[in-house]
């Protein structure tokens, strides 16, 4: 019971904003009931999203699991609607990751190999920053054409978007680490990879959060913008498929599954960086003025 | 007395310069020559600005200098070496680490096994008396303690010679001289199989003539007067009064532009214009 308390005390403003957003959404709908094509309406009230809307996303179950699909001849329903929103949202997200987490990577050792050695700097530096101008979704015909429009381009795309992030934000991280880190754990007999495994990554984590969530969000993009063009499925390939039909409707439950996934993805990094950065002086702080 | 054979550390000609960001060339240090001896407690003072932490860049082999050589232990300095430990001016203690793993940073980084190296750092932790903050971070350290916690480093790391930059210049007056205390056991009881040479940078006079067993005095990148205290030791207030330290200190003040010398007597008059100005 006081838990409860305490969980409204804290979050009762937030939620309350939200149920406002969402009556606002319902009473646009009502106010502004034009269609854009007979039946699909332009704002999709909730009745409509909760109902019509979630079960004609069965669509999109390609079958299996004793679930037959629509295209087998099944009627829609919600079943097959649920589980064609966690296969395509697990399409998506598999890819997401993968290409985070490999483009995080290479991206993260590139931006070291700027300081590793004067060498290293030379080879690495001019051609990265030169990749780094080039404008991200204008890359997707490129990439397809290069690694198919299957599961490595959609992969490799977004590794690219990401790690060229990354690639900017260590480099900018390393020209901040305090010399005299450095220099103490010289004297102290570290060898180089000590160095960056002890000292510099390390001390580069707290400024690279901004980065990691930055490329959170570019990561997100790039792949809905590979999936748009030449997928089998994913939550991309429902928005385009959607759109073809003028399906407004289903649109509005992509976006909204977007943002709960994005939601989740943030509290988690939240979570997890605030426990990596305990021994920051002022971490978790909460600023507000007046 | 400490066995006093051999040379610890040797610059000869030593020079560095540096060019500013304006284009101007600073010299920091000009054609420095001297001679440590294993064991000694050395302070160099002199006012800030006149080469004092470059001098130890150099020696801990983290600046090569621009020209003329330093030798330690007979071999000249080319690079960093846990053999030379160093404190810093600035706090040096890693913020991510907690307080027990700093102290046995380097002993983990030479591969020295978890168990040995906790409880090397484990004593000296408690040696100067921080063993009840082992597991705390660093941000819940007082500046003080974070220069205990890097005067532990410097021992558990086992250098033979102990390079300190101002190290307790930023602290009140208790905290420094309880870590005098600390320091000079620490240095005192390494025996005579590995004696520990010590180079401490201040500019607190008092400071200077509690540890020394000499004092090297900088002026803009030279060394303008080498001081031998032969005062015993323990010292205390009362050594401090002994007519020769009081010469010393005039000396020394002298030096710092805080009184000046009067002539024939040879005596100084306390003019501390610092004070009046
Ligand atoms: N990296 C550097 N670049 C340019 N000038 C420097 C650098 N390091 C030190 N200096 C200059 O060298 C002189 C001596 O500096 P330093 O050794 O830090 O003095 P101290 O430690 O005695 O206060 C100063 O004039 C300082 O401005
Ligand atoms: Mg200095």
């Amino acid at each position: 019971m006081t838990e409860v308390r305490a969980f409204f005390r804290r979050h009762g403003v937030s939620i309350i904003v939200l149920g406002v957003m969402a009556a606002i959404w319902q009473i646009l709908s009502l106010l502004y009931t034009t269609e854009a094509v007979p039946g699909e309406p332009m704002i999709p009230g909730w009745q409509v999203v909760f109902t019509r809307t979630l079960i004609s996303l069965s669509d999109y179950w390609q079958g299996g699991l004793g679930v037959p699909s629509v295209a087998e001849g099944a009627p829609p329903s919600y079943t097959a609607a649920l589980l064609a929103i966690v296969s395509n949202s697990l399409d998506t997200m598999v890819r997401l990751y993968l290409g985070l987490l490999i483009g995080g990577l290479v991206g993260t050792f590139l931006g070291l190999a700027v300081s590793w050695s004067k060498w290293s700097r030379r080879t690495v530096e001019l051609p990265l920053q030169f990749i780094r101008t080039l404008p991200l979704l204008a890359m997707v015909p490129l990439f397809q054409l290069w690694f198919g429009i299957y599961f490595a381009g959609k992969v490799a795309f977004v590794a690219y978007g990401v790690g060229v992030i990354f690639f900017a934000g260590v480099v900018n991280a390393v020209k901040n680490v305090p010399q005299v880190y450095i220099d103490n754990a010289r004297t102290q007999g570290a060898n180089r990879v000590q160095l960056y495994l002890t000292i510099i990554l390390p001390s580069i984590f707290p400024e690279l959060r901004a980065t990691i969530l930055l490329s959170l969000g570019t990561a997100w993009g790039a792949v809905l913008g590979a999936e748009y063009l030449g997928a089998q499925s994913g939550l991309g390939y429902i928005i385009v498929y959607s759109e073809a039909f003028a399906y407004l409707d289903r649109m509005f439950v992509v976006a909204l599954l977007f943002v709960f996934y994005a939601s989740i993805s943030y509290a988690i990094f939240n979570r997890l960086s605030l426990k990596l950065l305990q021994w920051m002086p002022r971490v978790g702080r909460v600023i507000v003025v007046g | 007395m400490r066995l006093e054979n051999g040379i610890a550390i040797k610059a000869s000609q030593l020079s560095q310069s540096f060019r500013r960001a304006d284009g101007q060339l600073v010299d920091a240090l000009s054609s420095v020559n001297f001679e440590v001896l294993k064991g000694q407690f050395v302070c160099l003072i002199g006012p800030s600005g006149c080469g004092k932490t470059t001098l130890l860049q150099i020696i801990a082999g983290l600046l090569l200098p621009s020209s003329g050589i330093l030798e330690v232990g007979n071999q000249v300095v080319t690079r960093p070496s846990p053999e030379r430990g160093m404190v810093f001016q600035k706090d040096s203690v890693f913020p991510w680490m907690r307080v027990i793993n700093n102290v046995e940073y380097g002993l983990a980084c030479r591969g020295v096994g978890s168990g040995e190296r906790r409880a090397i750092a484990e004593h000296y932790l408690e040696r100067v008396g921080l063993a009840h903050v082992a597991r705390a971070w660093p941000r819940e350290l007082s500046g003080g303690m974070l220069k205990r916690v890097a005067v532990a480093t410097v021992f558990a790391n086992g250098a033979s010679v102990l390079l300190l930059d101002e190290p307790f210049g930023a602290l009140d007056y208790v905290t420094k001289r309880h870590l005098h205390n600390v320091l000079l056991t620490l240095w005192a009881e390494t025996g005579r199989n590995k004696p520990r040479t010590v180079l401490f940078v201040t500019h607190d006079v008092d400071e200077a003539l509690i540890l020394a067993d000499r004092i090297l005095v900088f002026h803009t990148g030279r060394i303008v007067d080498d001081l031998a205290l032969v005062a015993p030791r323990p010292r205390t207030t009362d050594t401090l009064l002994m007519p020769q330290m009081v010469q010393n200190k005039h000396l020394l003040l002298a030096h710092l532009g805080l009184e000046t010398k009067q002539a024939g007597t040879g005596a100084t008059s306390s003019i501390v214009r610092a004070a009046n100005d």
